[in-house]
């Protein structure tokens, strides 16, 4: 291939850098600020109804009843309990445990009208606390189990808040806890 | 005879394009939602979910897309080609490696407005910019390989804001690498099979200087938005 045929002239290449940067800025500050940033110099963004998109949305109302709760679950070593919720898909919980020893512990849920021995695991491991938030990715129980793995006892103060609608507690004495199930029958897998 | 509505439109219909990536990029490009997630529980080697990641960041990430179509708009020949972006895969292959590697701590809106400001230079060096306002003749191989380091300590910040494990750090880093490589092979057959078809047209000559403008543009913007993000996020 040859050469292109000719330099375009300066002048051609001063306006095309000109223009490529108005127009840029221009599609910055009355489109793309207002829609991703929320931030809207112009006013375009309120005109164009683009300001909603690049605001947050703080706010998630929720169906069903608001719930909170406490409880202490004492454990004895090797033994271990479980937790759990009925959660509906999309539904929110917060809670916050703390134990006074070391303890495993897995988070999991059964979605409704799963084969018995299925549960998806979100989250285990060996910790003497746990903070966060939960939402339900689908309807179903949802909820903790807790090994004591330390050598004494330990307590287990668990607090939650939500918009679930029972909680109930599952438990049995360890026996040396190999082959520990859940309520559903899951077997509950053994954890580093 | 071409008709004066014909370039208009693929004005607008590439400035359309330009706005929908800027826009997409905020983000499309630093890894969202369930990705986030799954990266960040990661705790040892996942060489197929990184692989993907890495190959799904460079065909979303419009930057690098963009700086590409600068780079072989005006090659014709496949070795050329094979050179320019072997050099630019070299230039972000090393700071994508050394950058997670090492830690560096680098503000990714910086890094993001300087890969915005590559397309410009891209664009701006494809209209002869150089030559008419400054009289010189850069070394195109030198600046793609430069411009390449930039690129991957971009790639490198946003794996570093979710990779959490140490455990099987490298084996991760190498596989998204290899995952955007696998992306920009794919996305580089697209851009040279519908370059190819147009550059049998008359039409590439006479448009491709508007083409590179818009170019231009689309770099001023993503530069400008990253711009605003560290005056008002960092």
């Amino acid at each position: 291939m040859s050469d292109p045929p000719t330099l375009p002239s300066r002048r051609k290449v001063f306006i095309a850098v000109v223009v490529a940067l108005l127009t840029a800025t221009a599609l910055l500050f009355g489109v793309i600020l207002p829609a991703e940033y929320g931030v809207d110099p112009l006013g375009t963004g309120e005109l164009l109804g683009l300001l909603a998109l690049g605001q947050a949305r703080p706010i998630v109302s929720e169906e069903g009843e608001y719930r909170v709760d406490q409880v202490e679950l004492p454990l004895y070593p090797g033994e271990w309990v479980e937790y759990f919720y009925r959660l509906e898909e999309g539904g929110s919980m917060l809670f916050t445990w703390a134990a006074t020893g070391p303890v495993s512990y897995n988070f999991h849920a059964a979605p409704d009208g799963a084969p018995a021995g299925y549960a998806e695991s979100f989250d285990g491991q060996e910790s003497e606390q746990g903070h966060g938030t939960y939402t339900a990715p689908f309807s179903g129980i949802h909820g903790w189990y807790w090994e004591n793995v330390g050598a004494g006892e330990t307590t287990i103060t668990l607090t939650t808040a939500g918009f679930y609608t029972s909680a109930e507690e599952g438990r049995a004495r360890a026996n040396g806890y190999k082959d520990l199930t859940d309520i559903r029958g899951n077997l509950i897998p053994s954890l580093p | 005879m071409v008709s004066p509505v014909r370039p208009i439109l693929v004005c607008l219909l590439v400035a359309g394009l330009a706005v929908l990536s800027a826009g997409a990029t905020l983000h499309a490009h630093p890894m969202e939602g369930t990705n986030a997630g799954f990266v960040q529980s990661v705790d040892g080697p996942a060489l197929g979910p990184f692989l993907y990641l890495g190959a799904k960041h460079m065909v979303t990430g419009y930057d690098h897309l963009l700086f590409l179509v600068g780079v072989i708009f005006f090659l014709y020949r496949l070795k050329d080609i094979v050179l320019y972006v072997s050099l630019f895969t070299l230039g972000h292959s090393l700071t994508l490696l050394f950058g997670v590697l090492g830690d560096w701590s680098v503000n990714a809106y910086v890094i993001d407005a300087i890969i915005g400001l590559s397309v410009v230079y891209k664009g701006f060096e494809n209209i002869d910019g150089f030559e008419r306002v400054f009289n010189v003749k850069p070394n195109t191989k030198v600046a793609v390989l430069v411009f390449g380091l930039f690129h991957g300590l971009g790639l490198a910040t946003k794996l570093q804001e979710f990779m959490v494990s140490e455990n099987g750090l490298v084996a991760n880093i190498l596989s998204f690498n290899a995952g955007v490589e696998i992306g920009q092979f794919l996305a580089l057959a697209v851009v040279l099979a519908l370059l190819g078809v147009w550059r049998t047209r008359p039409s590439f000559l006479t448009h491709s200087f508007v083409t590179n403008t818009v170019l231009m543009v689309g770099g001023f913007l993503l530069a400008g938005i990253q711009v605003v993000g560290f005056v008002l996020f960092s």
